[in-house]
């Protein structure tokens, strides 16, 4: 019953100049798991993330995505095969109203030209009409919160939290497969923290998107993860279930230096 | 055995002119290539530290050409009927001019990136590009309206009793002017001191810093305003001497500046814009290629085969020769 | 498409809370402080708003009219000049108005939805043009019909457009910068000199193609002619009708284009190109496209200009039309496309007005005047600056006068029922010599040092800058009208640039770090 693996990475090699960011790091994503990567600031996480939506080439190694390789792919074509992001400092398009910024993002998966678009023919009309549902739907999967009003307003007039939610309802707007979350916790109260892993938990089981989860917060890592993998200095250092990482000495010292205590 | 003998003379006369040919252009070359490298380095340093393309850098350059001519009439061409009977010796006549020339350029340098660029510093990259056209375009325009269109002769046969053409030195058969070997020495003398105030003082290494990060030189407690001031003032001053130069060999008009301006572009850009060396190699190489391309394919088109080159290594090598390649980061 | 739950000009809607926030403070839980959250909504509803009163009203009611009103408002206004005026010159002026405004839009896409530095932009309209002078003349005595040689230029506009941007992708905007200007620079150098290439004549050189050499076809549509000229040799009023329906062709179709996932992707990739990007639109391929409907746009704009022209000269394409629409774009205001079409109209009325010197003399004295009270408001300080500057203007006119005859022996330049008060108030030499460039750099100094202090002390300064600016105007840029109008064009960029980027109608952006 071995099924062959969503995303993987393979001896993957990243450098800045003659600095190794990541070294040969294996990581495996199977379809419909929810995976946390933990690890000290600097230790690759976000670079991992970068490689594997092409804002970097690795220098070595493979990703393979759905048994494609798409190593060396430019970014918007990485998307276009199922891979999305949200951004560990919030990047939305803050000018745009809130459905605009989800429907931004059906780009890749839709396709009326210029030239309909000029002509407005009755496909692109109908294209277009598809695009808004696509969006309010998505929105709708946040329950009230970026509901009705406001759809039209733009985005800069939202709250932290709201805003963290949006990225992620315009990252599941491209469609994915797989979507790779950046702390997406960071500066949320308990109780939106909370939110946030319940959040996550229903990507999963109502969206069926494979989730891959970049997160300092050991709550929200321990709530949702199928398998936790810790990287430091770019390098895997430990994997497994939550309370095994969590343990391993190795991860230990990493975030607390020689001589540290377990977590609890 | 007489006809061999023909042939072979006729041969040696060909290749001999072939080689004073080819050397005259290489002479060319390098008095062009030494306007086109100080015109290049006023862009390259900004550019480095900045990342803004100077579109008013080439009209600094004619004001350079302008408070030059300014200057050659009000300190050399006293006599009567405009004749050359200067205050001091010739020598000194002539430095004077390239200092004062030096001088006003880095001032106006100074004040434009106070008022034009300054404001904008943070603002994203299209406004102070924007800002740079309006700017060069009111100093052109602004010169027009006190100077008149017409272009201005600095009359250097007149100097000195053209003493700058028919003095030289020999090379061979060919004879290299006095004016064209002040002008190269000039512009190495400017470019050596350049590099030396660059590497050697801490300013200069500032300006390295800034124009690696920007942000990491200013947390490391480098003040970037005095260093920018410093690279304009730098690289105007440079655009000045570079005026003079020119317009020793050909009129001066208040449109010179904005052709001088591209070919000092794509100069730094060959050189890899942001490098110091680059810009002066990009500088001479650009301007030997011009001469060649002048002097044994046509004038008018010299301009096609300078873009030519332009896009070739836009698409082959855009970091230019001496720059190093882009690494993108999140 | 308004949303009638909001009415954030409803003047209770101040103090009252949104209509669906209670909703929303419900949804966020018994905890949430509801009322902090959307009240700042509300809030900056109406600070969006703009000023209260019967201001923010007049602006609210404008905001809400549809753009296809102020179109249809605008193409009723210019229909009707042609029966308004009998003018010939008038009638030449709205046509070359709706010339620029064509050229705004397309530079707007390029500028203002792509976001890139085209500076080659003009190369395009002249090879719209050249190209309809070479297919549609008897230079080459290839005789296309217009129906067939328009589109085929449009297209042909689209395609170089496409390949200069090639080099660049990838590369950074600079890069397409030096790009196209140096694409420029080929272009003039190619139809100043294209007389002789390999001993054939392309582009007419200096002398350009027209009637002299060879005449150039007027429009045809299914073989119906529309000369350029009437049996009286007057303008042909037509042209300013076909150009009006180009327009608002173009217009239309680029606002469809605007309202489509590719505006969408446009206006993405100018807010953020790495999140566009991520977010699945080929932002590199984007930006190319936006550059090569700029291209076509003005290829199809230097057709009709060159159809009603009746010839093409190398000297209208150069770098100063370059700079004038650019002015254009950037004062009306980048990204909205009423605000280049505004701009457009604005710039190129007041260089007409500025050729005469009479005309020129009021557009200086409204603006300043106009700039005062926007900048001052009805105050204490605006009279001050305007009793000073009035008062010093005569002051130094009588000392001048008692001192030197000569000083005040000239008289302002033109016409116009100001002549009379400026000629006793400006000191008018006769001949000004080595003062017109002394005082000329003596005023952008002054005017740059104001920028500098503040408070009193630039009150103080500037009432004697302001009698200095009247003195430069009326002695120094009026008598030459060229370059005072690139003058103006250059300081009106800088100025904007620095002040207020988003012009008159531009998008005004928040960005929160």
């Amino acid at each position: 019953m071995a099924r062959e693996a969503l995303l993987e990475l393979r001896g993957v090699s990243m450098a800045f100049g003659g600095l190794n960011v990541v070294d040969r790091l294996d990581l495996h994503v199977d379809e419909g798991e929810i995976v946390s990567v933990i690890g000290p600031n600097g230790a690759g996480k976000t670079t991992l993330f970068n490689l594997i939506t092409g804002v970097y080439e690795p220098i070595d190694g493979d990703i393979v995505f759905a048994g494609e390789s798409i190593a060396g792919l430019e970014p918007h074509k990485i998307t276009q095969k199922g891979i999305a992001r949200t951004f560990q400092t919030l990047r939305l398009f803050l000018n745009m109203t809130v459905r605009e910024n989800v429907m931004a993002a059906a780009y890749g998966h839709t396709k009326a030209g210029a030239f309909r678009s000029m002509l407005r023919t009755p496909g692109q009309r109908r294209e277009e009409r598809e695009i808004r549902a696509l969006a309010e739907e998505r929105l709708a999967f946040f329950g009230e919160r970026l509901m009705g009003y406001r759809w039209d307003q733009p985005a800069y007039s939202l709250s932290y939290a709201n805003r963290r939610r949006l990225e992620i309802a315009r990252a599941t707007a491209t469609k994915p497969r797989l979507l790779l979350l950046d702390e997406p916790a960071a500066g949320m109260n308990p109780r939106e923290t909370q939110e946030i892993a319940e959040l996550i938990g229903k990507l999963r089981t109502d969206g069926g998107y494979t989730i891959l989860v970049i997160e300092h917060d050991m709550h929200v890592v321990e709530g949702i993860s199928d398998r936790v993998v810790a990287l430091d200095h770019g390098v895997k250092i430990a994997e497994g279930t939550f309370d095994a990482v969590a343990t391993d000495p190795r991860v230990v010292e990493a975030y607390l230096g020689t001589g540290g205590m377990a977590r609890k | 055995m007489s006809t061999l003998s023909v042939l072979f003379d006729a041969s040696h006369v060909l290749a001999s002119q072939r080689w004073d040919e080819f050397l005259q252009q290489t002479i060319n070359g390098l008095t062009l290539g030494s306007v086109y490298a100080l015109i290049a380095l006023g862009y390259s340093m900004v550019y480095g530290v900045l990342k803004l393309l100077n579109f008013a850098h080439g009209d600094v350059y004619m004001v350079g050409a302008f408070i030059g001519f300014g200057m050659i009439q009000w300190l050399g061409f006293r006599g009567a009927g405009d004749t050359w009977a200067p205050v001091v010796s010739t020598w000194f006549v002539l430095l004077v001019v390239l200092a004062v020339s030096m001088a006003g350029t880095a001032g106006l340098g100074v004040a434009i990136e106070r008022f034009a660029y300054r404001p904008l510093r943070d603002a994203p990259r299209i406004a102070p590009l924007i800002s740079a056209l309006g700017v060069s375009f009111f100093i052109a325009y602004s010169m027009q309206l006190m100077f008149g269109s017409q272009q201005r002769d600095y009359n250097a046969f007149g100097i000195d009793n053209g003493k700058l053409f028919l003095d030289g030195v020999d090379i061979g058969n060919v004879r290299v002017p006095l004016l064209r070997i002040i002008i190269i020495v000039s512009a190495f003398v400017l470019m050596l001191l350049l590099w030396l105030l660059v590497t050697r003082t801490r300013t200069g290494k500032a300006m390295r810093a800034t124009s690696f990060d920007r942000e990491a030189a200013a947390m490391m407690g480098i003040d970037i305003d005095r260093v920018i001031v410093f690279t304009f003032v730098l690289g105007s001053a440079l655009a000045g001497p570079a005026g003079v130069m020119f317009a020793l060999r050909a009129p001066a008009s208040v449109t010179m500046g904005f052709v001088a301006g591209l070919k000092g572009f794509t100069a730094a850009v060959i050189g890899g814009i942001g490098s110091i060396p680059g810009a002066m190699g990009g500088g001479l190489i650009l301007g030997m290629a011009e001469a060649y391309t002048q002097g044994y394919i046509s004038s008018k088109w010299s301009d096609l085969f300078v873009f030519v080159i332009l896009i070739g290594f836009m698409l082959f090598r855009p970091q230019g020769l001496f720059g190093k390649a882009d690494i993108r980061k999140v | 498409m308004s949303d009638d739950r909001l009415d954030p000009y409803d003047s209770g809607s101040l103090s009252a809370p949104l209509p669906g926030a209670a909703e929303a403070a419900a949804a966020e839980g018994a905890t949430s402080p509801a009322v902090g959250r959307d009240e700042w909504v509300a809030r900056h509803g109406a600070n969006l708003a703009g000023r209260g009163g019967i201001v923010g009203t007049i602006q609210a009611r404008l905001a809400s009219v549809p753009w296809w009103a102020w179109l249809a408002v605008l193409v009723a206004i210019v229909a009707l000049i042609p029966v308004g005026f009998e003018s010939g010159y008038v009638r030449r002026v709205a046509f070359d108005t709706l010339i620029y405004m064509l050229l705004a839009l397309g530079l707007n896409v390029v500028v203002g939805w792509g976001g890139l530095l085209d500076l080659g932009y003009i190369a395009f309209y002249g090879i719209g043009a050249y190209a309809y002078a070479m297919l549609s003349s008897s230079h080459f005595d290839v005789h296309l019909p217009s129906l067939v040689s328009i589109p085929l230029i449009v297209a042909l506009g689209a395609v170089v457009g496409l390949l200069i941007g090639l080099p660049s992708w990838r590369l950074s905007g600079d890069y397409l910068a030096i790009v196209t200007l140096f694409f420029f620079q080929l272009f003039i150098t190619i139809t100043t000199n294209g007389d002789d290439v390999f001993g054939i004549d392309l582009t007419g050189g200096s002398n350009g193609i027209s009637g002299v050499a060879a005449s150039v076809d007027p429009l045809s549509f299914f073989g119906w002619e529309l000369p350029q000229l009437t049996d009286a040799g007057a303008f042909n009023v037509a042209y300013i009708y076909v150009a009006l329906v180009v327009f608002v062709i173009v217009f239309v179709a680029l606002r469809f284009v605007n309202l489509s996932r590719t505006g969408r992707a446009w206006r993405s990739l100018r807010e953020d190109p790495l999140a566009a990007e991520m977010m699945g639109m080929p932002i590199n391929w984007l930006k190319l496209m936006a550059f090569s409907f700029g291209a076509a746009v003005a290829a199809l704009t230097g057709t009709i200009f060159a159809s009603l022209n009746a010839g093409v000269f190398p000297n209208t394409f150069q770098f100063p039309l370059l700079i004038t629409v650019y002015a254009m774009v950037i004062l009306g205001g980048a990204g909205s496309m009423g605000g280049v079409v505004l701009g457009a109209i604005i710039v190129n009325v007041l260089l007409e007005v500025l050729r005469e010197p009479g005309d020129a003399r009021y557009v200086f004295y409204v603006v300043v005047l106009a700039g005062l009270v926007a900048v001052l408001r009805f105050s204490v300080r605006l009279v001050v600056v305007l009793g000073g500057t009035i008062l010093l203007g005569f002051a130094v006119h009588v000392i001048t006068s008692v001192v030197s005859d000569r000083a005040v022996a000239g008289s302002p330049a033109g016409g116009g029922f100001l002549t009379g008060a400026v000629d006793r108030w400006v000191v008018l030499p006769d001949s000004l010599g080595a003062w017109a460039p002394i005082s000329y750099v003596a005023l952008v100094a002054a005017v740059l040092l104001l920028t500098t202090i503040s408070g009193w002390w630039r009150i103080a300064a500037l009432v004697p800058t302001l009698y200095l600016g009247a003195f430069v105007w009326e002695n120094v840029m009026l008598a030459k009208p060229e370059p005072t109008r690139y003058i103006l064009l250059g300081a009106i960029l800088v100025t904007l640039m620095v002040a207020r980027p988003a012009g008159i109608l531009g998008e005004r952006r928040v960005e929160i770090v």
